[in-house]
């Protein structure tokens, strides 16, 4: 009985969450929101996570550069190092870490703050005032993470690379020249369009989360409460599972696309 | 002017709003009593199409509103101007900037009107000389007044109060009571005023409606609720009555 609750109250989170994202595309189709405070959630976005996404991008070059040279070592392949260490931070881990990166930052602080917003009634105020929340305060907040994501990704690759670089020095005796001198042949057109997806739909997801779950909380400061950890929750596994999904179905499409 | 019909409101399996009728007429000032949780805010929240009434109907001029849409509400939203329990200031814009916002959302205005409107305003609520200033940098009896100042900005018909002077001292609360009656008197409006306070309800109420578990048991003039019966009316009377009787 308990087991059957728990399932019911999951997929009326899921289909809340589904039915609040349709709206959040109605309103930016039909009511586009105010550029400026775009452009202010984009920049609050990026602050807000631009130095721990570089200092784990980095880390993760170096980590992964680690891994690869062991591997490599055993078939005198140490010049192809810094194009598999790219090619795998640009296609796996670079979206998956700034996904992290900012659920536990972005995320968390967004719900908090909407949560906030709704319990003292500020919500209820923008709505008797004649305006519509999604458009004043959902939609900016959306597009900021989205957006921010891809700055972020950018920022997490170059830091992975000079992390990947230094690492390769000084652990596998590969020169800086040598280590990026792979990189544009490994590092395909299809690895990069991975990538960018990956990190577009682990945004997208991460932004519906936090936002939903923060427009939808009730009760006070343990709403509040309540709300950022659901959102931690929630998006850690969301995003696993849409990483799943995208692994698969681009894996289906490249099929499609290439024949192959 | 405003009429309930048979108004039920459930949440879940509980239900607040047990069938309620009653009417407001225009120009009145009408108090709602009654003890947490009996459903004084969840009718005032149906009233502006914050929440939706599971049964019954809601009047306002003529128009049955239950139904609208969140477009159509918002022409009600410019005839009722509600003012919540929390200030409910936007912490990132300052206070001309909350004033303002309906102004510049509701109604399409040269930016030297809006200034106009928004001075008059605070003047109004005796405000003054803050418009620069962020909700945070004031004390939460003069953010109470900006919100009511950004409410009565708009010049609504109908003034809606949710519990207006809660978590306010006893100088601050005379004073948005006073402010109360004044705005109602001068600017003419219809102010529904959801409260615990009797003390108030007596001393600027043209009528008072107490509530009890979503249902009526009490309304009348303030002369007529001092004869009420009923043990709830009594018992919100007690502490008013030994307070006149000490003040002799």
């Amino acid at each position: 009985m308990v087991k059957q609750a728990s399932f019911y109250s999951l997929m009326s989170e899921i289909g809340g969450a589904l039915l609040f994202l349709r709206e959040v595309l109605r309103t930016l189709v039909t009511k586009p929101c105010s550029l400026h405070e775009v452009l202010l959630q984009i920049w609050r976005v990026t602050i807000q996570s631009f130095s721990t996404t570089g200092m784990a991008g980095f880390f993760v070059g170096a980590i992964m550069t680690v891994q690869f040279a062991l591997q490599m070592r055993e078939f005198d392949a140490m010049g192809y190092l810094g194009g598999l260490a790219t090619s795998g931070t640009i296609r796996e881990v670079g979206p998956l870490l700034i996904a992290f990166m900012l659920s536990g930052k972005v995320g968390a602080y967004t719900s908090a703050e909407l949560g906030t917003m709704k319990v003292t009634e500020q919500i209820d105020a923008i709505r008797c005032l004649g305006a519509d929340p999604i458009q004043e305060i959902i939609l900016p907040r959306f597009i900021g993470i989205i957006v921010s994501s891809f700055f972020l990704l950018g920022l997490g690759l170059i830091m992975s690379i000079l992390g990947g670089m230094l690492m390769g020095a000084f652990f596998a005796g590969v020169n800086p020249e040598e280590y990026i001198r792979h990189i544009p042949t490994i590092v395909t057109f299809p690895s990069i369009i991975s990538g960018l997806v990956k990190c577009f739909v682990f945004a997208v997801v991460l932004a519906t989360i936090c936002t939903y779950r923060g427009y939808s909380t009730s009760g006070g400061a343990k709403g509040v409460g309540l709300s950022v950890v659901k959102t931690a929750v929630a998006t850690m596994v969301g995003i696993v599972i849409a990483d799943w999904m995208t692994s698969f179905l681009g894996d289906v499409v490249m099929k499609l696309v290439l024949g192959a | 002017m405003i009429e309930f019909k048979n108004l039920v409101k459930k949440f879940g399996e509980r239900t607040v709003l047990k069938g309620l009728s009653f009417q407001i007429s225009e120009g009145e000032i009408l108090f709602i009593l009654g003890t947490s949780g009996t459903g004084k805010s969840v009718l005032l929240k149906n009233l502006v199409g914050l929440m939706k009434p599971d049964e019954g109907e809601i009047w306002i001029d003529g128009a049955e509103v239950q139904n609208y849409t969140e477009n159509q509400y918002l022409e009600i939203r410019k005839k009722c101007g509600m003012v919540f329990q929390h200030p409910a200031l936007f912490d990132s814009l300052t206070v001309f900037e909350n004033v303002a916002f309906g102004l510049r959302k509701h109604y399409r205005l040269p930016e030297e009107a809006i200034q106009q409107k928004v001075q008059k305003a605070l003047g109004l609520v005796q405000l003054s000389g803050v418009e620069n200033k962020l909700p945070t940098q004031l004390s939460y009896g003069m953010q109470k007044r900006v919100s009511l100042a950004r409410t009565v900005a708009l010049e609504p018909k109908i003034l809606l109060f949710d519990e207006p002077t809660t978590g306010l001292d006893p100088v601050t609360t005379n004073a948005v009571n006073q402010l109360i009656l004044s705005l109602s008197r001068s600017l003419k409006t219809t102010s529904i005023v959801v409260s615990h306070d009797m003390q108030c309800a007596l001393s600027i109420a043209d009528r008072i409606i107490v509530l009890d578990q979503g249902k009526i048991v009490d309304q009348g003039t303030p002369a007529e609720l001092r004869k009420s019966t009923i043990p709830l009316v009594k018992d919100f009377l007690s502490e008013v009555l030994e307070l006149e009787a000490a003040n002799g």
